[in-house]
């Protein structure tokens, strides 16, 4: 794990080969291809994940933590995202998903429906206690709080300020463990199994804790093959799925990964589930216009049908979506969890940010307002000299970017293959 | 010299294109979050800029909605032809709307649009003619004066 990184996704210089597929599908044109070779402009990143979906070439790599790395903990602990349920087919069930995982060398596994089960309840109680405003934007996805800190500052206060399943379970943990275990705690590792990159980040530099309860983040990815060669063995042994009590999974939590899944436990809220990048910017959007406020709570996930479409997922997001739909299906509206003991830590603020999210501006074309507003003239002046092709070619997703590069002062006006060609009079 | 900066950018709105309500809203709060202006102030505007726009998609033939940006300023002007409005004060009222059963399906007309452009102004004029179209002229202050 290091620290220094305030991303999570970079670009492998050897395998990048300057083409334009991350930049035109990065959403918040944080990408420019300098000197042949794609750069991410790191105040522009939320850590969305679309460029390693789109990169044909492989060149996108993700930091996350790696299983060797946790030799350093005496007493490994997993809390897995609710997407691991959809990764190993119809056949296997949640409980010899989480003992496999205990054989891949976790001392211990928790099982992520009923934190998510305990985080409902608890957002509950703030909307009850909260009547203003409107919508509340859950903090599930540390890209949609990414996001809103960067291009939507003034939604900052919108977000509900009760922290997300992952870090509760990692909270509650890191409480009881090193009593019950009686190790320091800093023998303990706790280690979330992400479908996304977004996370590290997340845990490296938390936007609403001090400090991040969990140690790390371990791809879904990376582990799958562990995983599944820990099945394989397991189906040999029928005692195995008995060595361990069975879990009882809360059917409020189980869906947590598909889109709707958070707000399907708000039976008395509206609440409205957003997928998908470039919908849940549209939907922020109409949020800052002013809209949406007959709804009291919005999930948003950046990932296309939640989650479960995490980039660092491996089962076809169709089929695991499918498996996640039968496991709810299964397991019902059971709760698991009891209300009282929620309410007891939601009122010590037990579940709460440590600090609210803080916007964290993208520079204006200018720190001088005057200034600011001649590089905008500036910039369409520009613009009209400029095909409008949005070939990339200049290194800059497409043609307004490129003019709004110039008047930043960091591109140049001969970088477009148009202007200044002898093809430039010709008709386009 | 700098006292002279004005950016002005003009944006047509055609009346009844439901498919892009809310797009010159949007143009307008991102060029003024580019140019500085502070979260609250962007806020203000979008909210009195998407009332206004979709006025025009709703009541409107065309329009054309005008932001021009100076120092400690926005205003946006929205010019309309379209139907008018009678009784100003009337249309002022919070709650009162001539929305359409089909408008109120979509979720809007719920007789808050002007009232809200108003909140949401420093400055707000209003100028119609019956049968030939309204004027509006939203002016804010970008020192942060309304919470």
């Amino acid at each position: 794990m290091n620290k220094k990184h305030t991303h999570a996704i970079h670009i492998t210089q050897d395998k990048c080969i300057g083409c334009v597929h991350c930049m035109s599908a990065c959403p918040t044109k944080a990408i420019r291809v300098r000197d042949g070779k794609a750069k991410i402009i790191d105040e522009r990143c939320i850590d969305c994940g679309e460029c390693l979906r789109f990169c044909p070439h492989d060149a996108v790599h993700t930091h996350t933590t790696s299983f060797a790395a946790l030799g350093d903990f005496e007493y490994k602990v997993a809390i897995p995202s609710t997407v691991i349920y959809g990764q190993f087919g119809t056949a296997t069930l949640p409980n010899e998903i989480l003992s496999a995982l205990r054989m891949v060398g976790f001392d211990e596994v928790y099982d992520p429906s009923a934190i998510c089960e305990l985080n409902t309840a608890a957002v509950e109680e703030y909307l009850n206690e909260h009547p203003q405003p409107r919508p509340f934007i859950t903090s599930t996805c540390p890209v949609v709080v990414r996001l809103i800190q960067r291009r939507y500052p003034a939604l900052s206060a919108q977000i509900l300020p009760i922290e997300p399943p992952r870090e509760i379970a990692a909270k509650i943990l890191r409480t009881i463990l090193p009593r019950a275990l009686n190790l320091p705690p800093e023998k303990i590792g706790i280690i979330h199994l992400t479908p996304c990159p977004a996370k590290m980040v997340s845990i490296n530099h938390p936007a609403t804790l001090n400090k991040s309860y969990l140690d790390g983040a371990i791809s879904i990815r990376d582990i799958y093959p562990q995983i599944l060669n820990a099945l394989r063995k397991s189906q040999d042994d029928a005692l195995m799925r008995h060595l361990f009590p069975e879990t009882l999974f809360s059917g409020i939590g189980m869906g947590w990964s598909l889109s709707g899944g958070e707000t399907r436990g708000h039976k008395n809220h509206r609440a409205v589930a957003v997928s998908g990048v470039r919908d849940t910017m549209r939907v922020l959007d109409q949020v800052e216009a002013g809209l949406l406020q007959d709804v009291d709570l919005l999930e948003c996930t950046v990932c296309p049908d939640g989650c479960v479409g995490g980039p660092l997922q491996v089962e076809d997001r169709f089929l695991a979506k499918s498996r996640i739909l039968e496991l709810v299906d299964a397991a019902g509206d059971r709760a698991v969890v009891d209300h009282k003991d929620v309410s007891r830590l939601y009122h010590k603020n037990f579940l709460s940010f440590d600090h609210p999210v803080t916007p964290t501006e993208t520079p204006p074309l200018d720190a001088d307002p005057a200034r600011a507003i001649l590089k905008a003239q500036r910039r369409d002046k520009i613009y009209k000299k400029l095909p409008r092709k949005d070939c990339g070619v200049c290194g800059a997703p497409d043609c307004w970017t490129l003019a709004d590069d110039i008047v930043r002062g960091q591109a140049r006006l001969s970088d477009c293959p148009f202007v200044g060609s002898p093809k430039k009079k010709e008709k386009r | 010299m700098a006292g002279k900066a004005v950016f002005r950018h003009e944006f047509p709105v055609r009346g009844g294109d439901f498919a892009k309500a809310g797009a010159v809203a949007c143009q307008i709060k991102d060029l003024l979050k580019e140019l500085g202006i502070d979260p609250q102030s962007v806020r203000r505007a979008a909210i009195a800029s998407y009332e206004a726009e979709m006025n025009v998609i709703m009541y409107a033939l065309e329009g054309r909605m005008m932001l021009a940006v100076k120092p400690g300023e926005v205003r946006i002007t929205v010019d309309d032809k379209g139907p008018g409005i009678p009784d100003i004060d009337l249309a002022m009222t919070e709650g009162y709307s001539t929305a359409t059963h089909e408008m109120r399906e979509l979720g809007f007309g719920a007789g808050m649009g002007l009232p809200n452009i108003k909140k949401n102004a420093d400055r707000f004029r209003i100028d119609s003619r019956v049968g030939r179209g309204t004027r509006l002229e939203i002016t804010i202050h970008t020192n942060g004066r309304k919470p």
